[in-house]
């Protein structure tokens, strides 16, 4: 093969990859097969746990709350997947040459903290986020998930209402000078896809040396953490866009993506729970009872409704925050600051008063299977995904719920 | 040859959606016929402004990338 051709191949692909975005199902449908692997040789994806693990470790360096039993980040397969993902985006906006870092005005920056913290409530409250409440809680079957899906939504519209009325009544907030450095301009910024083969490089000898010590789970996570990241930045996949939209641009793409990503987690995670696959004891369902949580159906519509008044604010979901920091969106970091200062408080002060405060049967696990049997329990969210489906469509069509 | 430019919206360093929706303001605000000239650095809204334009019949008449991140749209109001 001349050396012309094989320039023309390696241009192609480059092309394919870094010209443009990809279409939201092509990275939706790649996080969801991902989030299966996830689920077979460990655990289903989750996204406020590297938070979690982030700020349980922060606290535990400043010795405050009595976090010092809190796993290190470098022993935490939540921790490492959180900093892979960061780290995925930021090697794919330097292989696109789209990363800078964005400052926004100082305003933005207060929503981007007040988003992270509302997520950070959300997610210990409602024992799930974007991406382990609704991502992997739905296809998991588990009732709960649905009602802190529901809780999203509400949550996600009540706060598209408050962008604009802030737009009209304050729009103070979001102007003001902002400002964007080491950014490339046309035809510059070599450095960037020099600089993203090296940290790509740094990436696999990290999981390498995982692999070499025997930790394989966190290896692999590793590994899926950089996936993700860079997928979830070539193709925008976030969630938040997904839920809020429809109620704004009426664009439908961000939403028909997911339901496509959701429809491969769904058969994916049925696959293991009935096959009981991968480790874990068959009379205690510790495989069919992944990611069913105590939370159907008040406490998941409670936590649901505050982390989609967050997410909204914050411009960016549990994923869709950690793929903006790594394309230098200063606002998101803020909100990542946010999330994790608060998600190990309300661990400790404000879940136990939720626990106290809800009755036991609003606060309890239902695994959807357990009542309507698989069957019944696949249909029930394929019909709620054809639903999605046909709104987001129709409203894409009439404007009805669309703002401009 | 320089186009006119009747505003501009200056939406550096703002992430998504802060710049679509004050994009959507600053055109109800125009006439039609009048240009309105975007500074932004998001990346998900140099995909997102080009199907808006598709979708509302507005269009878009010049792009460039400036230094540093910074990119600039002219749109011409339906």
């Amino acid at each position: 093969m001349s050396e012309e051709k094989k320039q023309g191949v390696l241009n192609d692909l480059y092309k394919l990859l870094f010209a443009k975005h990809w279409p939201v199902w092509v990275g939706a449908i790649l996080a969801g097969a991902l989030n299966v692997l996830m689920f077979s040789i460990s655990s289903p994806w989750s996204g406020s746990a590297a938070y979690s693990s982030w700020g349980k470790n922060f606290y535990k360096l400043i010795n405050l709350f009595e976090f010092d039993a809190a796993q290190s980040i470098l022993d935490s397969k939540w921790g490492m997947l959180g900093i892979m993902i960061v780290l995925g985006s930021f090697i794919a906006a330097l292989l696109s040459k789209s990363f800078a870092l964005r400052i926004p005005p100082v305003g933005e920056l207060i929503k981007g903290f007040v988003g992270g913290s509302l997520m950070a409530i959300g997610a210990t409250v409602g024992i799930g986020c974007s991406v382990g409440g609704f991502f992997s809680g739905v296809p998991a079957l588990s009732g709960g998930a649905i009602a802190l899906t529901i809780g999203l939504f509400i949550g996600t519209i009540v706060a598209v209402k408050y962008l604009f009325w802030e737009m009209e009544n304050l729009p103070g907030v979001s102007t003001g000078k902002g400002y964007s450095f080491l950014g490339a301009a046309e035809g510059k910024g070599a450095w960037q896809k020099w600089t993203g083969f090296v940290v790509a490089v740094l990436l696999l000898v990290v999981a390498y040396f995982y692999f070499q010590t025997g930790q394989n789970v966190i290896a692999w996570f590793i590994i899926i953490g950089g996936l993700l990241g860079f997928i979830s930045q070539r193709s925008i996949f976030c969630i938040v866009r997904a839920f809020r939209e429809p109620f704004m641009s009426g664009d439908s793409d961000g939403a028909k993506g997911i339901i496509a990503g959701l429809l491969v987690v769904l058969f994916g995670f049925v696959a293991i729970k009935t096959m009981n696959i991968g480790a874990g004891d068959t009379l205690l369902r510790a495989r069919e009872m992944s990611f069913v949580h105590n939370n159907f159906w008040l406490r998941g519509l409670l936590g649901g409704f505050v982390f989609g008044l967050g997410m909204t604010v914050a411009g960016g979901c549990a994923v869709g925050t950690l793929w903006r920091m790594g394309e230098g969106q200063i606002k998101l970091w803020v909100a990542a600051l946010g999330f994790l200062l608060v998600s190990p408080i309300s661990s400790k002060f404000i879940v136990p008063w939720i626990e106290g405060v809800i009755p036991f049967n609003m606060q309890f696990k239902n695994y959807l299977p357990d009542y309507l049997g698989y069957t019944g329990a696949v249909a029930l969210v394929l019909a709620i995904l054809f639903a999605w489906y046909w709104f987001v469509t129709w409203n894409e069509k009439t404007g009805k719920f669309s703002k401009f | 040859m320089e186009n006119k430019i009747d505003q501009t919206l200056d939406c550096k360093g703002l992430s998504c959606p802060m710049p679509m929706m004050k994009l959507a303001k600053a055109l109800k605000g125009l006439n039609s016929g009048d240009v309105l000239e975007m500074l932004g650095t998001d990346p998900g809204t140099k995909s997102d402004l080009p199907k808006w334009c598709d979708k509302t019949g507005n269009s878009i008449i010049r792009e460039d990338e400036l230094e540093s991140g910074v990119f600039r749209f002219l749109i011409l109001k339906k």
